[in-house]
């Protein structure tokens, strides 16, 4: 059986880097998902999925497994880093990757879902969370309601109302795009 | 069902890209706005799996062997547990305790270097100097400040090793060996002033 991920935490924090590890390659891929469709940004996600580890190993990490999982608490971290990043303004790409900003936008060719993309990223938060966890990381309502510590219900109509606000927007770029043909 | 009741079902079954139930099926057949938003649900749907899989392909920098050395970098700091630190501790306590004694024992070697005292010393008003002790066979200790007059000195009696002779700058004879008893002169400051070996000494 897999050690859970509060004890791969407890025997991180008495030095055990293969804890550490175990726990990084367990939860950082989804982690860096997340980042990326929530800032669009591949270098925003890099360095966000980045810094949730260090903030993990570092002295000052507050985790208390009494109120939540270990998951929630990193999807924690990692949702103030963006949005600290996203106060900010802009991110610039760095020079060797010649994209800028919305990376999935212009990587998907089409131009639809990359529309999509953009008027996800432009969405409040918290429809942006539950479409990315429920939608695009494929978690469970009850995984998103643990993760965002809220209910199962708040996160279902959450969705149900990002999805109809994107819904709307397709519909406008369907008509758009029939006008062009024409 | 209102549409808006039947809205929450399509939206669910096409999120998980399920076919609606017969019932759905039936008001998605009879309900314009409804098929309509059916089939942008679908849509929503589709695109979202090509966001998926775009941000699967992504490459990216890994930095997971920067964050491992970082990670063994502060437990190598911190893998120092509490108890060495407090072994530390305790061996630089010894440490000094032992040097301690050991300054202490130097500077009682300065006064009367390994010296066993018998009885009370007998205290004298110094009228002699240094050099006139040695006429009483006392040998004046060389190198030492002068008595002032007044000065009170006390006659200690004691067995001295020859070191402790050589120490006080006396000559020693290389036939002495054990200890000597003698009576030694110490003025106020506690040095010793002048030695006479008492005349019993066996060399």
């Amino acid at each position: 059986m897999q050690p859970s991920d509060e004890e791969l935490y407890r025997l991180m924090r008495k030095g055990n880097q293969d804890a550490f590890a175990q726990l990084y390659e367990r939860r950082e891929p989804a982690l860096y998902r997340f980042a990326l469709h929530m800032s669009g940004s591949q270098a925003v996600a890099e360095e966000v999925s980045h810094e949730v580890f260090v903030q993990l190993m570092g002295p000052a990490t507050r985790f208390d497994e009494t109120r939540g999982s270990l998951e929630s608490f990193l999807y924690g971290i990692a949702r103030n880093l963006i949005r600290v990043v996203r106060r900010l303004g802009p991110v610039l790409e760095p020079v060797d990757r010649p994209i800028y900003h919305d990376i999935l936008g212009e990587l998907i060719g089409n131009e639809t879902t990359a529309a999509l993309h953009r008027t996800l990223r432009e969405m409040p938060e918290r429809y942006r969370d539950v479409i990315v966890l429920c939608d695009l990381e494929e978690r469970s309502y009850e995984d998103v309601a643990r993760l965002i510590g809220r209910p199962v219900g708040t996160v279902r109509s959450r969705l149900h109302r990002a999805r109809a606000l994107l819904s709307a927007k397709l519909k406008r770029l369907n008509a758009l795009s029939e006008v062009v043909t024409r | 069902m209102t549409c808006s009741e039947w809205t929450m079902e399509l939206v669910e079954c096409a999120r998980q890209q399920t076919t609606p139930d017969r019932e759905l099926r039936v008001h998605l057949s009879i309900c314009a706005h409804c098929s309509e938003r059916w089939d942008r649900e679908q849509q929503l749907t589709a695109h979202f799996r090509a966001m998926r899989m775009q941000a699967a392909l992504q490459s990216r920098n890994s930095q997971r062997e920067s964050l491992m050395r970082d990670f063994a970098r502060i437990h190598r700091r911190k893998a120092v547990p509490s108890w060495v630190w407090a072994l530390g501790a305790a061996a630089a306590l010894l440490l000094a305790v032992f040097l301690g004694h050991e300054a202490g024992k130097r500077n009682s070697k300065a006064v009367s270097p390994a010296v066993r005292v018998h009885g009370e010393p007998v205290l004298y008003e110094a009228s002699l100097d240094a050099s006139a002790l040695s006429s009483d066979d006392f040998i004046a200790v060389p190198y030492t400040p002068p008595l002032a007059p007044g000065e009170m000195v006390r006659v200690v009696h004691a067995d001295l090793y020859p070191e402790a002779l050589a120490s006080m700058g006396v000559e020693v004879d290389p036939a002495w060996a054990g200890d000597l008893p003698a009576d030694v002169v110490v003025g106020e400051d506690g040095l010793p002033r002048a030695v006479r070996i008492a005349e019993n000494a066996q060399f």
